[in-house]
């Protein structure tokens, strides 16, 4: 990879100075690509995608080894605000919607910082182009408006910051398959035309690697496998454990204790 | 009963109210943003007060043409720039940690505050002198009213249609909205937490020197008038804690109450009612309503 916008050099990182979350984790992230992060419940991706945007050290978390840069210059020290006038931006998972205000103002605060050659106007006419249903609902408060809604109304207003570089925690969660369809086309959208590379934190790893064609596998805070998604797909272990399947069609069987040894040999 | 008196205590309930309310408004903004009962709310008034008085008298001394509004416009200023220096110095390395900690620091920063004013201001009780407004009183309707009460009223009005303004219409307003709605979403698109709760003090430190400084002319300036302005804690739980709106509301009400009760209840309890009245109120309400009138109560779909 040549062109990398984002690089994770084996950090390690700890909540409260003793509590050690990610023990050596490296990613890299190409220019206008999108890269998928998979992993159990506690395997780490949130904390890693925490750490990248900084929000990690307002929740006492820090990264005490190893450094990520974005564009050749190192952002792990850097606040919350410096990364996000870099260009990159969080999707934080759970729909975290301003509740109490309505759907163009929950757009409009990602608009907050003015920037050479940007209006409010353009913004918000650029994520009503991607989103048109939030056209409709945009005078609506967005605490009362559908999960799927609300999942648009927080990438829109992350799109509003004019990122580089957005990291999308769970996008997926709690809503309608056809909704998640309808989402992930539009987040495949965004990175084709506007060339918005993006790190993509799945659990549903089947739609993660359908959108992706690279990823990284998580487990107990470290990355077990990375591979291309083609690769990952025929893999027997991520078969096994993400995808539900151990032969082509036919459920996985629990009792077979091959499973645990085989998941124990990543823990290692 | 008569008529009369009877609406003279409402309106002089609701224009001394309106000062409450601009308090609290002060008040909720920093809960709002930043989840901190800010104890010191009292003494802010209290330095707003004194410092508007210093200034005054200054511009009276110099002959300036009307000492009384270029008084609370320096003082305005000057709060600004005391609201910062107070979130930064003291408040601003514990942003992250319990918000029960910074509640305890407010507590400290009301004594070290009442003990700044007593040390430079001494604590002996002090007018401003010349009058600021003079004793002719307007009369509608036969209802009496003190020309201080009414400029109380409309300098409430006034800095709650600014705030409002502020909070509708520009971006850094906006800004503390989505803060005080979820912290950490509001970080993630990149908004400054420093500059949100610094913005924050500010407004409170200016609405309370407002208010102080108008409590201060009405009834004299002296270290009661920073426990008059704990008034706002009853206006605020009638209100709901985080409710702007409610605040002003509440504010206006616990005026009202005061003065009516005062009105009423004095012939048969003799001194204090007035005083007491809003706290004992405050009490029953809350076994009522916990959230307040207006306080939010979390958004749950189903």
């Amino acid at each position: 990879m040549s062109d990398t916008i984002l690089k994770i050099n084996n950090i390690e990182v700890k909540y409260h100075e003793v509590i050690l979350v990610l023990k050596g984790v490296s990613i890299e992230i190409p220019r206008s690509g999108i890269v998928a992060l998979l992993g159990a419940n506690g395997a780490g991706k949130s904390t890693t995608l925490k750490s990248i945007s900084g929000l990690l050290k307002h929740e006492d978390g820090a990264v005490t080894d190893g450094n990520i840069e974005f564009e050749g210059q190192r952002i792990d020290r850097k606040s919350a605000e410096e990364i996000s006038r870099m260009g990159i931006v969080q999707v934080i998972e759970g729909r975290r919607v301003f509740e109490h205000l309505t759907v163009e103002e929950n757009i409009k605060v990602g608009g907050h910082r003015r920037q050479k050659g940007f209006s409010v106007k353009d913004g918000l006419e650029r994520v009503y182009h991607y989103f048109p249903r939030l056209k409709e609902k945009r005078n609506e408060v967005a605490g009362f408006v559908s999960g799927g809604e609300q999942q648009m109304t927080v990438v829109g207003r992350a799109l509003m910051t004019l990122p580089k570089l957005i990291l999308l925690d769970e996008p997926s969660m709690g809503l309608a398959p056809m909704l998640i369809h309808e989402i992930f086309n539009i987040i495949t959208l965004l990175n084709k035309e506007q060339g918005i590379s993006i790190l993509l934190v799945e659990q549903n790893a089947k739609l993660a690697l359908n959108v992706s064609p690279y990823a990284y596998v998580m487990e107990n805070g470290r990355i077990v496998m990375d591979d291309t998604s083609e690769t990952l797909r025929e893999n027997p272990d991520i078969k096994d454990f993400y995808l539900g399947m151990t032969d082509i069609g036919s459920r996985k069987s629990f009792r077979e204790i091959k499973h645990y040894k085989r998941r124990k040999r990543w823990l290692s | 009963m008569d008529f009369t008196l009877l609406m003279w205590a409402l309106v002089n309930g609701v224009m001394i109210g309106s000062i409450y309310g601009l308090i609290a408004l002060g008040w909720v903004l920093i809960y709002k943003c930043s989840g901190v009962l800010n104890l010191a709310m009292g003494e802010l008034t209290l330095i707003g007060a004194y410092l508007c008085l210093t200034i005054y008298t200054f511009l009276v001394g110099i002959d300036f043409p009307f000492p009384f509004v270029g008084a609370l416009i320096l003082t305005l200023m000057a709060s600004v720039v005391l609201g910062f220096l107070t979130e930064r110095i003291f408040l601003d390395r514990l942003i992250g940690e319990p918000v029960l900690t910074i509640i305890m620091v407010t507590v400290g920063l009301m004594f070290v505050f009442r003990g700044l004013v007593g040390l430079i201001w001494s604590t002996d009780t002090r007018i401003f002198d010349p009058p600021v407004f003079s004793m002719d009183v307007y009369e509608v309707g036969g209802i009496i009213i003190e020309q201080v009460y009414l400029w109380s009223f409309t300098a409430a009005i006034s800095l709650w249609v600014i705030f409002y303004l502020f909070f509708k219409y520009t971006r850094w307003g906006l800004s503390m909205q989505a803060t005080a709605d979820d912290e950490m979403a509001a970080l993630s698109v990149g908004i400054s937490a420093r500059f949100v709760y610094s913005a924050a003090w500010i407004i409170a430190f200016m609405t309370a020197a407002v208010g102080g400084t108008f409590l201060g002319v009405k009834n004299g300036l002296n270290i009661s008038i920073g426990e008059l302005s704990l008034l706002v804690l009853p206006a605020v739980v009638l209100g709901g804690l985080n409710s702007i709106p409610g605040a002003i509301v509440g504010g206006i009400a616990i005026g009202v109450l005061q003065e009516l009760s005062g009105f009423l209840l004095d012939p048969y309890f003799p001194g204090g009612v007035k005083d007491t009245a809003p706290y004992v109120f405050m009490i029953i309400f809350l076994l009522f309503k916990p959230y307040g009138l207006w306080g939010w109560v979390r958004i749950e779909r189903v």
